[in-house]
């Protein structure tokens, strides 16, 4: 019996029931369709150009180079199946070979994703800092506005964020002012950096984009001494002077594009993609926060105070339980530990230097009696402020 | 004699015994079985690639739907490929690159300006999605191929994306009311775009194909809410939450009726030229296929519920026998956030993979099956046009997460 087959020539909508014979008597073999009643020839294909398509497990399709697209020959059931791949003994490698070039292709396709991946986590922390630099300083200033307005707007919906000391003449907001300005010196920021202590039930301080920073009094209470004070504002500012709220909005915005692009899905709805941009996220923010303390480090040296008293205040307020430490990558900030081994290693290379106090007794005295003691304010949520992008120096 | 087309089990019995109609049937010889495999398969090369592979299995799924589609005992043919779909991807970022960045821009500004922006943005990707979906259909048909011969789709898709941007803002205004205005005017317009080869499929429905059922469903529906409104007015407490509930499942229950006679009554209005298309998909069959997701979806969530719970107190006995060295404690942070993670996704996968195996996957196959073709061979003397080789609409349906099957 001949080989039965399907065909179209691509050029009518017809499927014709054909038969088809072998001509080996030409050059390089070809193949002849006929029609199956009357065996008037149709075409003739030349085997050697002959390929096979994607097919139901039912069915061989093949098609041939130069003839319409949608010419094709369609063998169906097992038997003529077989003897068509008698016929075309080159379809098995030509079919290899194109799943060569797809796995070649997906396989390259991926190694550039990786590399792109690998030069991302590894190069924006470098490159934040230099498209930070490009930002205006006016553009900052506007966004530490608004973040301040929706701090503030749910701080106020939770019970109010009210300032201990509203004199800026007062010995204490005095004492702070000349500290901020003794150590903005010499930093060529475009900000003026501005502390200001609020009552609130959280140990924390944190910065916003701009130059805003806050103490909060139930830090302050905890705060035991001048040199722990003056540590923590030196780390704020530091995050001012570094530009780190503007640098990790650039850093997590490219984070999301790249996320994007790995997950297809651009306009970033999934959930899928929020967690890898939160693991690449926290990276960039324990990064920021040790140059922040680098810089709190350097200021101590050159002010005279001593750079540990920062890390004695971390470990008093939040030490590292096994969790945390079982956590560290996830963490936006690095371990206590990790950051009083690096305030150390930085007080042996300057040992020698003298200590005098930054400020005198009597201020001291006055900005630990700014808030009345501890504050009594309701509780408010902790996760308000790394979520408002904003940098703290204990991790609550 | 009676046909039964409720659950997946009917498909046997209609393969059999359909009855007699004039006109050729429609088959479709795929089994959710084969689906699955190929899907699975696609999750998990998804994870070594990145997520790269899905441009693979994009492909993949729609062989399986097009080479089971038999029209006339002749296949449809899916002649389009992955890389296609990257390419067409990496055109779609170079439009979303602008909009991202200005996104960026915006969150600099003041809060009314950045507002009144993002409202613009979401307006502008609304707009977007409406073109992007008509360059998918476009390369969808126009790498369908049957008998030799490929779909198109000519038309403007700008044109399109224009009329559904402002048909779906009416829609919202009237609180849905203009919803059977947009559906008839919108198949019109991608209908009447359509071509197999040199021939053009004509629409010949209109509003009032399914205005019936459309304010049918609208009614019943509001009926139902403005009932849970006043319980929850009237402080009727137990009775309030039932009638929400209640609310919620006419909810589905229209919403799936309704899905049923627009498929049914719109796909019957198309025409190409003598060949008509003539589509009967019942209500309660597609509700089956949403029952049969709902029962699967549960019946994952336990099975991965357990899963997760034998490893985590497999974990735990593991680090109580174990001392609690940092290294320890370590790695017991780094596994459980990998089992959180890798959970997470294993979740949210399976929703996927199951939404697609039985409610897309059972819509077409309702579709195809239902389905019946006259005077298919009034076709025959179809010609072919030339090659389409546009591969950029796809990639943004893509990107903007519209692309269908």
């Amino acid at each position: 019996m001949p080989l039965q087959a399907r065909y179209s020539d691509g050029a009518t909508a017809t499927m014709r029931d054909v038969v088809l014979a072998l001509d080996t008597e030409v050059s390089s073999p070809e193949l002849i369709i006929a029609d199956q009643h009357s065996f008037d020839e149709i075409d003739r294909w030349p085997v050697g150009r002959v390929f096979s398509l994607p097919s139901h497990s039912s069915e061989l399709r093949v098609g041939v180079e130069g003839r319409p697209a949608g010419a094709r020959l369609v063998f169906t059931g097992a038997e003529p199946i077989e003897v068509a791949h008698a016929l075309f003994p080159e379809l098995p490698s030509h079919r290899r070979r194109e799943a060569g070039r797809q796995l070649r292709i997906l396989g390259f396709s991926t190694l550039a994703l990786v590399s792109v991946v690998a030069a991302y986590v590894f190069g924006v922390p470098l490159i934040a800092n230099r498209v930070t630099a490009l930002v205006p300083p006016q553009w900052e200033a506007n966004l530490g506005a608004v973040a301040e307005g929706q701090i503030m707007q749910i701080i106020n919906a939770e019970g109010g964020f009210a300032t201990c000391d509203r004199d800026p003449n007062s010995v204490a907001n005095r004492a702070i002012a000349r500290f901020t300005a003794a150590v903005m010196e010499g930093s060529n920021s475009p900000f003026e950096a501005n502390i200001t202590v609020v009552r609130s039930e959280i140990p924390n301080a944190f910065a916003l984009p701009g130059g805003h920073a806050y103490y909060f009094s139930a830090l302050l209470a905890k705060t035991e001494s001048a040199d722990e004070f003056a540590g923590v504002m030196a780390h704020e500012i530091g995050h001012v002077i570094y530009r780190h709220g503007m640098e990790s909005l650039i850093a997590s915005s490219a984070t999301g594009l790249l996320v994007g692009f790995v997950l297809g899905d651009m306009t970033n709805v999934s959930v899928a993609g929020a967690v890898g941009a939160t693991l690449i996220d926290s990276r960039f923010s324990r990064e920021a926060e040790r140059e922040a303390d680098r810089f709190a480090a350097a200021t101590a040296v050159r002010l005279g105070f001593d750079p540990a008293a920062l890390a004695t205040l971390l470990e008093r307020v939040a030490g590292d339980d096994t969790m945390s430490q079982s956590l560290a990558f996830l963490s936006t900030h690095p371990l206590t530990i990790e950051r009083r081994a690096a305030l150390e290693a930085m007080v042996k290379e300057t040992a020698g230097a003298s200590h005098a106090p930054v400020f005198s007794d009597a201020e001291w005295q006055a900005i630990k009696a700014m808030c009345g003691g501890v504050a009594a304010n309701p509780v408010l949520s902790p996760n308000l402020i790394p979520s408002a992008r904003t940098h703290s120096v204990p991790r609550n | 004699m009676t046909v039964t087309t409720e659950g997946p089990w009917a498909r046997a019995e209609q393969q059999g015994g359909r009855p007699e109609r004039p006109g050729t049937f429609v088959q479709f010889t795929g089994g959710r079985g084969e689906l699955f495999g190929r899907l699975l398969r696609g999750y998990l090369l998804m994870l070594p690639t990145l997520g790269l592979y899905r441009f693979w299995l994009t492909t993949t799924k729609r062989r399986f739907y097009w080479q089971n589609t038999v029209i006339g005992d002749d296949r449809l043919e899916y002649t389009g490929s992955a890389v296609q779909l990257l390419i067409g991807f990496l055109f779609a970022i170079g439009v979303f690159l602008p909009i991202y960045i200005g996104f960026f821009y915006l969150s600099f500004q003041s809060s009314t300006i950045a507002a009144i922006g993002y409202g613009a943005a979401a307006l502008l990707l609304w707009f977007l999605s409406g073109y992007a979906i008509y360059r998918g259909r476009d390369f969808r048909l126009s790498r369908t191929l049957w008998r030799g011969v490929r779909f198109d789709q000519k038309g403007s898709a700008l044109g399109y994306a224009v009329r559904r941007f402002f048909w779906s803002l009416l829609v919202l205004v009237t609180a849905g009311l203009a919803f059977p205005f947009m559906a008839g005017n919108l198949w019109r317009y991608r209908y009447s775009h359509t071509w197999y080869g040199d021939r053009q499929f004509t629409f010949t429905g209109s509003w009032k194909t399914v205005a019936g059922p459309f304010y049918r469903a609208w009614a019943v529906f509001a009926a139902s809410i403005a009932m849970a409104v006043g319980a929850s007015l009237a402080g009727y407490g137990a009775a309030a939450g039932l009638s929400v509930l209640l609310a919620l499942v006419v909810g589905c229950l229209c919403f799936v009726y309704y899905r049923s006679r627009e498929t049914s009554r719109m796909f019957s209005a198309v025409r190409l030229g003598d060949a008509s298309l003539d589509i009967e998909v019942k209500a309660r069959s597609l509700l089956g296929q949403y029952l049969l997701y709902g029962v699967c979806v549960i019946g994952a969530l336990i099975v991965l519920g357990l899963i997760g719970y034998i490893l985590s107190s497999a974990l735990n006995a593991n680090f109580r026998a174990a001392d609690f060295s940092a290294a320890n404690i370590a790695r017991s942070g780094w596994i459980g956030v990998a089992l959180g993670v890798g959970g997470y996704l294993a979740t949210v996968s399976a929703f996927t993979l199951l939404g697609e195996v039985f409610i897309d996957c059972g819509y077409w196959m309702r579709v195809a099956r239902g389905a019946t073709i006259l005077n298919l061979d009034s076709l025959d003397d179809v010609r072919a046009t030339a090659e389409d080789s546009s591969v950029a609409g796809e990639g943004l349906a893509d990107a903007l997460n519209v692309g269908s099957f």
